[in-house]
């Protein structure tokens, strides 16, 4: 088991490795530059000073290596736009994403297997039926129309909840205001995130409710709640954890444009910030981090089939 | 400029003219002694707190304006410099240097004096200093170096005439605190004053910098002018427009300024706001490059402009928010805008006959062309504001008078880079936004050219000995004359194809109060006025 984990944190460095060359290489090649120097209003001198400070008038393979040699040594850089330390920005921003995508998270894995279950155990009535458009919807509406509507609706009509922001300005650290804040930008996302999950636990939920032993419950006389929660349940959650492992991983770009809507001090605006400024280190500072959150996830649920269902074996 | 009288008499005028002023609002509102109350703008991102570090733009611009004090601002009634850190000022005789008397008894925030040194190291180490590339470091080109002439005097030693010097200082031209920013290997790059606290002298300070979230200004207790009577001002970061005016109609949000006119139908009927139209030295244009010998005609030039119905653009793309451009020097500078020169109204057949002239003759398909070859002009166009659109309703005008036009929407950072620094296009639409100075020689002159702000490459030595004979102008008389022969020059010769000034909307919620409405950039020079209105 250890030896499992260690080869595949191996492979996970090696992965890491490949996202930062490709990277790297692409940003550089995509047109425009970092927008302190490419500017509307820069001059060519004002635009060369600056590219000179920051090394940019080097060859690509020349500054790629370069870039390595730091991240080795654990420096990510400084942002050419902000000119602060890339660890720093990530640092600051990481802890407000993982609020929210936490949140979000648990809301739709929450929401989407209870939902999953009903629409499982009346399937084809009318429960069933309305989850099936609940689903649709939340796949068809784009984040940032349902955003701006929750919005208007919860923040502008009604005054309920703040427009945007993680907490109030200047004020004492609140766990109440912390989640007026969070309640908005969490529910959106985990909104857009429901209905795979959904989808998938029904589906699997009636593959399994089909097989001998179900079958066989029922014919003992176990209660059908029962059946269903004890022996056809536990036996769905395979392809849901699997589901769960993508659903993570779409998370952070949904927290994208999420966290541009509501304000939310996020690694999605620092991604969005960074790439429309060609901030490069930092755009390869998020998109590593990314890439190595996935990766840990994605290992976690491989550990997580071995815990629920015994026959798979990690060795 | 201006003679020794002129600028003297005005400089000493405004401050008493000024301090009218501030004695009326004072007992209109019933003399609040203690500041209270609480003003939230937005920004589109994290700022950076220094006015010149290169990246400091839209999202710093306004913040840094309330922080950081200059030698001049503009007047709230028109836009002439005005005092600030510097009291008075005066043009050398030969018009060779400048020498600004500064304001007594001012302190930086973290209670030292300020005084002559700070301006000379604001502008020998850090804006003269050509390795930086400090914002807008170019406009200061004529300016060779500044003396300190005593704690209290600066001169400007100019490499050439510089007339429009303190119109420059009152553009975004913060002064720096040399006692803090000194030692720094880049004065434009200390994290701990960009990101956190900057030492400055004007009416507020920085009380907390949240990163991604919030900007919270306090008061400056060391403030040289009259305390200000707003308690906190608040920066919120809102990227998003649509959600940036949801927050308007909140209330938790006092002013936005709207750059796209369709967005304003939710806000305009809405009893606690007031919409404000405001005109600024903003013009927009085509630009024909200059390195295609097509363009150079100057026949062509007029005729693709008398082809563009730019009344009917105004009405569809800007909602009515403008009016028609006719050069480079927009209509609120009245001392110095000339209305009567060429104006090219709409008259696609004039445009035809002026091609014909110039050779371009229908071909089989319609298209025009000559000797053999088509008149196709590729166009990029960028994805910010109303580019697009306005790009697009362009394309449909030349079509109608023969010319194929392949218009190529680019993203806005690839764009500039195509357009700005390779000059890699044949025409495209975009603006200038420039202070209310007659001075027009960044945009227009052969020096600036290929690697400066004249992004047609446009070169005429006529007019740079024009400009050049404005910028050694030493009385106001002398100088309005010579701002109109260039007008006419300009409008004659379209260096740039002149479309728009358009008008910028600002809303705002009407419990400001004391907030000058002549533009947005002077009214935050002024933040020591504001008031929240009981």
């Amino acid at each position: 088991m250890t030896a499992y984990i260690v080869r595949r944190l191996l492979q996970g460095f090696v992965v890491l490795l490949m996202i930062s060359a490709v990277t790297f290489f692409l940003i550089n090649l995509a047109p425009g530059g970092p927008s302190s120097a490419v500017n509307f209003t820069s001059t060519a001198s004002e635009r060369e000073a600056v590219l000179k400070q920051y090394g940019l008038d080097r060859p690509v393979v020349v500054r790629y290596l370069d870039w390595l040699g730091h991240a080795a040594r654990g420096d990510l850089g400084t942002s050419i736009n902000q000119g602060l330390p890339v660890a720093k920005l990530l640092g600051q921003r990481a802890g407000a994403t993982l609020e929210l995508g936490l949140t979000a998270l648990l809301l739709a894995t929450v929401g989407g297997v209870v939902l999953g279950i009903l629409a499982a155990a009346f399937r084809n009535r009318w429960p069933d039926h309305v989850v099936s458009a609940l689903s649709a919807l939340g796949m068809a509406i784009p984040g940032f129309w349902l955003g701006i509507v929750v919005i208007i609706l919860f923040a502008v009509r009604l005054g309920w909840l703040p427009t945007s922001g993680v907490f109030s300005v200047g004020a004492q650290f609140s766990i109440v205001d912390r989640l007026r804040h969070l309640a908005l930008p969490a529910s959106v996302l985990a909104f857009t995130l429901m209905p795979n999950i959904v989808r998938v636990t029904r589906s699997a939920l009636l593959e399994v409710s089909r097989s001998d032993y179900v079958r066989t419950a029922h014919a003992k006389g176990v209660r059908p709640r029962a059946v269903l929660l004890k022996h056809t349940f536990k036996n769905a959650l395979v392809p849901v954890l699997a589901i769960l492992g993508l659903v993570t991983t779409v998370l952070f770009s949904g927290s994208v444009v999420i966290e541009s809507v509501f304000g939310w001090a996020g690694l999605g605006r620092l991604a969005i910030e960074a790439a429309n400024g060609r901030d490069y280190p930092v755009i390869l500072g998020v998109t590593l981090l990314a890439g190595a959150f996935v990766v840990v996830v994605n290992l976690v649920v491989d550990l997580l089939y071995a815990a629920v269902d015994p026959r798979i074996r990690h060795g | 400029m201006r003679t020794k009288s002129g600028p003297r008499w005005k400089s000493l005028m405004l401050p008493m003219l000024a301090a009218l002023a501030i004695a009326g609002s004072l007992s209109a509102q019933a003399q609040a002694t203690t500041p209270s109350g609480t003003l939230t703008f937005v920004t589109n991102a994290d700022p950076t707190l220094n006015p010149w570090t290169p990246g400091a733009v839209i999202e710093s611009n306004l913040i840094n304006t309330i922080l950081f004090d200059q030698l001049t601002r503009y007047s709230t009634t028109d836009l002439t410099p005005a005092p600030d850190l510097a009291t008075s000022w005066e043009a050398a005789p030969d018009a060779m240097s400048w020498i600004f008397h500064l304001r007594s008894g001012v302190k930086w925030s973290d209670g030292q004096p300020f005084g002559a040194d700070d301006v000379a190291f604001t502008f020998n180490k850090v804006i003269l200093n050509k390795d930086l590339g400090a914002n807008n470091s170019s406009v200061f080109s004529p300016v060779d170096h500044v003396e300190v002439v005593d704690p209290l005097t600066v001169r400007f030693v100019l490499k050439s005439p510089f007339s429009s010097l303190p119109y420059y200082l009152a553009y975004f031209a913060g002064i720096l605190p040399a006692h803090v920013l000194q030692d720094a290997p880049n004065p434009l790059q200390v994290a701990s004053f960009n990101k956190s606290n900057p030492v400055v002298t004007g009416p507020f300070k920085v009380a907390e910098f949240v990163t991604g979230s919030y900007v919270r200004l306090e008061p400056n207790p060391d403030y040289w002018g009259p305390q200000p009577k707003v308690k906190t001002i608040v920066f919120k970061e809102v990227s998003d427009a649509n959600t940036q005016l949801a927050q308007l109609l909140a209330g938790s949000v006092d002013m936005v300024t709207v750059t796209n006119p369709t967005l304003l139908a939710g806000v305009e009927h809405n009893p606690n706001l007031e919409v404000i139209r405001q005109s600024q030295n903003i013009w927009y244009w085509v630009a024909l490059n200059q390195g295609d010998p097509r363009f150079t005609d100057v026949r062509v030039r007029q005729a693709l402009l008398t082809a563009i119905d730019r009344k009917a653009i105004i009405d569809s793309v800007l909602k009515g928010y403008g009016t028609v451009a006719t050069g480079p020097i927009a209509p609120l500078q009245k001392a110095f805008y000339d209305a009567n020169v060429p104006s090219y109204a709409y008259d696609p057949a004039k445009a035809k006959e002026l091609l014909a002239e110039a050779g371009w003759t229908p071909g089989p398909n319609g298209i025009l062309q000559k000797d053999g070859k088509p008149l196709t002009i590729t166009m990029p166009t960028g994805q910010f504001g109303y580019l697009v659109n306005a790009t697009l309703l362009v394309q449909q005008y030349w079509k109608a008078i023969g010319v194929d036009v392949k218009v190529n929407v680019m993203e806005w950072n690839a764009y500039i880079q195509e357009v700005v620094v390779k000059r890699n296009y044949q025409a495209t639409l975009a603006w200038w936004s420039t202070p209310p100075t007659p001075d027009i020689t960044p945009y227009f002159s052969s020096a600036a050219a290929e690697r400066g702000n004249n992004i047609p490459n446009y070169k005429s030595p006529e007019l740079d000995a024009l400009m050049a004979q404005a910028r050694s102008a030493t009385n106001q008389q002398d100088e309005i004359k010579v701002v109109q022969t260039i007008q006419q020059n300009v409008a004659q010769n379209l260096p740039y194809l002149f479309l728009w000034y358009p008008d910028i909307i600002t809303v705002l919620n009407k419990r400001v109060g004391g907030m000058a409405t002549i533009n947005t950039p002077t009214a935050f020079q002024y933040a020591a006025d504001w008031y929240v209105k009981p």
